[in-house]
């Protein structure tokens, strides 16, 4: 496929039939029927239930695990660490993670040991009865503490807490500063996370005929799911065989946790020869798996008198608690996402992911961005405000445009939209004059603020890590369209979109077309993160219809006796262009090429070109393309309770084509709701390392009446060349600004800059108090 | 009701349908449905009546079916999803959620949908803040609530219409 033909082709386009429109969801109707099947409903009737024996304390030697009386309640097994036929060994970025630990615990709430029981009754009580013995060893909890310890190491073949170092250098920060008019530092804070899908996490494993076995689970990455599953069971990857069904919800975790889950319930049932089914209690999601890693970001930011960036020198620290799992990769978009959708010549940027004896970390949208984006927008506003201008301006003055460099030198071409998009959302949400009239007032018990932040993600892995979109499109003999991807559904969508790209270029209607994936079966197609299950997944199925476009073209000029550019395939109908009336229906076109010997399935294999990237200066081509969102954000504080209300979310964003705005729509609804508790609510608090509320009544994720009001989004289609009709990624976009948005409005409403996320009431009351907004007692 | 041997028989209403059934005296009505009849869309999100995932309708009203033990149904009325539409004959509250765009996951949808319809057959007009209330006790992470709030009131415009029904 050549790009520029592509983008040619889809800039020539003037209308589309499918692309582009709210082409209801193809697995609606399962789903609100109650057909549609989620893990847990996968339990076959001799399965034994597998439950976990978690650590209770945050650091300790394992010293002897003691089944015996657990034993002898019944038909129970217990497996260790000792039991792994394969490899112990289930780190994604670094070889640090054990299945289970077999000398000893990091955290509160890892894992020990497995029990399985034929009723899941006797395999709670089993868990409970086996009795481990530790010798207990000193922990660190807090990041920064832990970075400066070698005496207490949560790794001791490490040598020290720090798991990755990361680095941008760019230009001279030092003659930045000296030039820069003004210049702002503070520093910023994060908490912890939680996924909270509905669905928890879990896997069915079944031994098969081969010695091999198949697993259902709720994952994000089947192919990884194989390998991982694999390696512990000393397996032949092609003897795991993994399928997602419906997955309820994901957001990140279970891309990290599914190959664990999995790799779990398949160890059990290798060992039994039995059926296993492992599903997460609510408890165990909230101490047992990977979280959003907390932060400290010190941020320092110079720009000249008329607003210009001039230098921005960062400091990140990511809080991986126990083990590394994505945590460098996670760092490593952190780091090269410092600096903002903006023009930054002079930058400065290191990363630290460091070790502690807490629950550890791992993919959660936004994926590291999250957090530098909090305080990048922060600093903004506040360099504003030293500077005299408004929030608008400043941002219009900086951002990113085709022919723009980001802070690793990448060189941007095209499909930079972000100019446009905030130009517009200032202009729709009359943002000026809101922002100087809640400025000026500043009364009242209850005070209104309006607040902007903006935020790019990069689509794709990062720096020059390979990215490939895979998948396989088969005509069956009476027209209908199979598409085989590897890419999961997961709640956002993914395989409408994929069965809206194939039906527009093949030319039938969308409901002639079934998505298979999620399935170790489909081609290897990545995974389903990083914002590409649409865009980057899309390419494959795009590539394999297209080939298959061009077989049927041919075979209908056959029939048509036209040539096959003359031919038109449109809604189910082969025609020549020039006499329409004169068509062959779409069955009829199949089955005639499938007579004249043309292959009807077809792999659409696409490898992302990637430029280079020096890992010593943190400089180079860091992703394909990047999207962009801008939120605005309307808050009402008030005073005497320090409770934020967000009254209203206007978002803009630039990802390339919007392959179905009702979908994205909803990716846009739902993110900001989670951005919303991540910046207000969500709140994980710890004592010793121990988890103190591992649950819906003391963890707030929001309701139907915490959310704000979100208007219809702005949407940039800044195409992307080597995107499915020029799409770019969606699903982490708006997450991304909305704690910064949220915060600039609340400084708007109240004068007052809160510098720690999330802000609880208490801890707004407390900073408003300190400063002397509310008197105090 | 009536214990015997090894449980309690259980005499209710299902989707219409009588039902007769022994069960554990402490089993949950969310383990009657789901272990011992096989009513998958009844969904286990958190066994502590955080979440509302495994609401049901007994006698018309929402339950999260996870608090309630199964010999409580004994006499009365009980309705999941299945008893509300299927795909051929679907209800305006299942119509609307498709075509606003209100399923992600779909993990929450059957509850979602049973305590939309709940409301709707006590309220057939509620404004936007009533639907807000009803649907608090059901979590969504997916979809931020805006468009189930919408199809709500979506199914009520055509029901109260008359387009449908």
């Amino acid at each position: 496929m050549s790009s520029s033909s592509v983008l040619e082709e889809i800039r020539r386009a003037e209308e589309f039939l499918v692309v582009g429109k709210g082409v209801w969801r193809i697995d609606a109707l399962d789903k609100v029927t109650g057909r549609a099947r989620f893990t847990s409903d996968f339990v076959l009737k001799d399965a034994l239930h597998v439950r976990l024996v978690k650590s209770p304390i945050p650091h300790g030697r394992i010293i002897e695990i003691d089944a015996e009386r657990a034993l002898g309640l019944g038909p129970v097994r217990v497996f260790t660490a000792a039991d792994i036929p394969g490899e112990n060994q289930v780190g994604y970025a670094l070889p640090d993670q054990p299945l289970l630990p077999a000398d000893k615990v990091r955290y509160v709430g890892e894992p020990v040991a497995l029990v399985a029981a034929p009723d899941e009754d006797l395999a709670e009580k089993a868990a409970e009865l086996v009795e481990v013995r530790y010798e207990e060893l000193p922990a660190v909890f807090d990041p920064l503490e832990a970075m400066e310890r070698s005496d207490v190491l949560v790794h001791e073949d490490r040598g020290t807490n720090i798991a990755e170092m990361t680095r941008v250098r760019k230009g001279n920060v030092e003659r930045g500063f000296e030039e820069s008019d003004v210049v702002v530092e503070n520093t910023y804070r994060t908490g912890h996370q939680e996924h909270a899908p509905l669905e928890t996490e879990g896997a069915v494993a079944i031994p098969d005929t081969q010695g091999g076995v198949t697993v259902i689970a709720s994952i994000q990455y089947p192919h990884l799911c194989q390998r991982i599953t694999a390696r512990v069971l000393g397996l032949p990857h092609s003897m795991v065989r993994v399928i997602q069904p419906y997955v309820g919800g994901g957001f990140g975790g279970k891309d990290d946790m599914g190959p664990v889950v999995s790799a779990m319930a398949a160890l059990v049932a290798f060992k039994t020869g039995k059926p296993a089914v492992l599903v997460y209690s609510r408890r165990d999601s909230f101490t047992s798996t990977c979280k959003r890693d907390p932060s400290v970001v010190r941020y320092k930011t110079g720009a000249t008198r008329d607003g210009r960036l001039k230098a921005i020198e960062v400091q990140i620290i990511l809080d991986s608690g126990a083990y590394a799992n994505r945590g460098p990769y996670v760092l490593w978009r952190a780091t090269m996402h410092a600096g903002g959708p903006y023009e930054v010549p002079n930058a400065k940027v290191d990363g630290f992911l460091v070790y502690t004896n807490k629950v550890f970390e791992g993919s959660f949208r936004g994926f590291g961005n999250p957090q530098v984006q909090f305080a990048a927008e922060s600093q903004l506003d506040e360099l504003a405000e030293r500077l005299g201008m408004d929030p608008l301006e400043i941002r219009l003055k900086n951002l990113l445009r085709p022919g723009s460099r980001t802070i690793t030198d990448q060189l941007l071409e095209s499909s930079v939209g972000i100019y446009e998009a905030v130009k517009l959302l200032g202009e729709k949400t009359g943002f000026r004059a809101k922002w100087r009239e809640y400025r000026r007032e500043r009364a009242g018990r209850v005070r209104r603020g309006i607040g902007i932040a903006c935020g790019y993600h990069g689509i794709s892995t990062s720096r020059g890590v390979p990215d490939w979109s895979n998948a396989t499109v088969i005509l069956g003999r009476d027209g209908s369209v199979t598409v085989e991807t590897g890419i999961c559904e997961i709640g956002q969508g993914s395989w409408t979109a994929h069965a809206q790209i194939a039906a527009e270029v093949l030319g039938v209607p969308v409901e002639r077309v079934k998505v298979v994936g999620g399935t170790s079966d489909a081609p290897d197609t990545g995974a389903t993160h990083a914002s590409r299950g649409s865009s980057i997944g899309g390419i494959g199925v795009y590539v394999a219809a297209k080939r298959l476009r061009e077989r049927l073209a041919e075979a209908a000029a056959r029939l048509l006796e036209c040539d096959p550019s003359d031919v038109e395939i449109r809604e189910g109908r082969a025609f020549r262009r020039d006499s329409p009336d004169d068509y062959v229906e779409w069955e009829e076109l199949v089955q005639a090429a499938y007579s004249m010997g043309y292959e009807m399935s077809a792999t659409g294999y696409f490898f992302l070109p990637k430029g280079k990237f020096d890992m010593e200066r943190g400089l180079g081509y860091a992703y394909p393309a990047f999207s962009y969102i801008a939120n605005v954000a309307e808050v009402e504080v008030d005073l005497e309770t320090g409770k934020v209300r967000v009254v209203r979310v206007w978002p803009a964003l630039a990802a390339g084509r919007i392959l179905n705005p009702v979908l994205v729509e909803g990716q846009i609804e739902g993110a900001i709701a989670q951005g919303m508790g991540y910046a207000l609510t969500e709140e994980l608090k710890f004592e010793d390392g121990r988890m103190l509320n591992p649950n819906f009544t003391d963890y707030l994720i929001p309701t139907s009446l915490d959310v704000p009001e979100v208007e219809a989004p702005i949407y940039v289609e800044d195409l992307y060349e080597y995107g499915p009709f020029g799409a770019k990624g969606v699903g982490e976009m708006a997450l991304i600004p909305t704690p910064a948005a949220i915060m600039n409005a609340v400084k708007n409403a109240t004068g007052v800059r809160i510098t720690e996320i999330p802000a609880t009431p208490e801890k707004v009351y407390f900073h408003l108090k300190e400063a002397g907004v509310v008197a105090g007692e | 009701m009536r214990a015997g041997g090894g449980g309690i028989v259980v005499r209710f209403t299902l989707n219409g349908r009588e039902v007769e059934v022994t069960t554990r005296p402490n089993a949950t009505l969310l383990d009657l449905l789901r272990n011992e009849l096989k009513i998958l869309s009844v969904r286990r999100g958190c066994e502590t009546g955080e979440c509302g995932m495994c609401t049901v309708l007994v006698d018309g009203l929402p339950v999260r079916s996870c608090l309630m033990l199964a010999p409580q149904v004994d006499g009365r009325s009980v309705t999941t999803v299945e008893g509300v539409g299927d795909p051929e004959r679907l209800h305006p509250v299942q119509e609307a959620f498709v075509e606003a765009g209100a399923v992600q996951c779909g993990f929450c949808t059957p509850a979602m949908v049973l305590t939309a319809k709940a409301l709707l057959d006590r309220d057939p007009n509620p404004d936007e803040r009533t639907v807000r209330e009803a649907i608090l006790g059901v979590l969504c992470r997916c979809t931020g609530y805006a468009k189930i709030v919408r199809a709500v009131r979506l199914a009520a415009e055509r029901v109260a219409g008359g387009v449908r029904e």
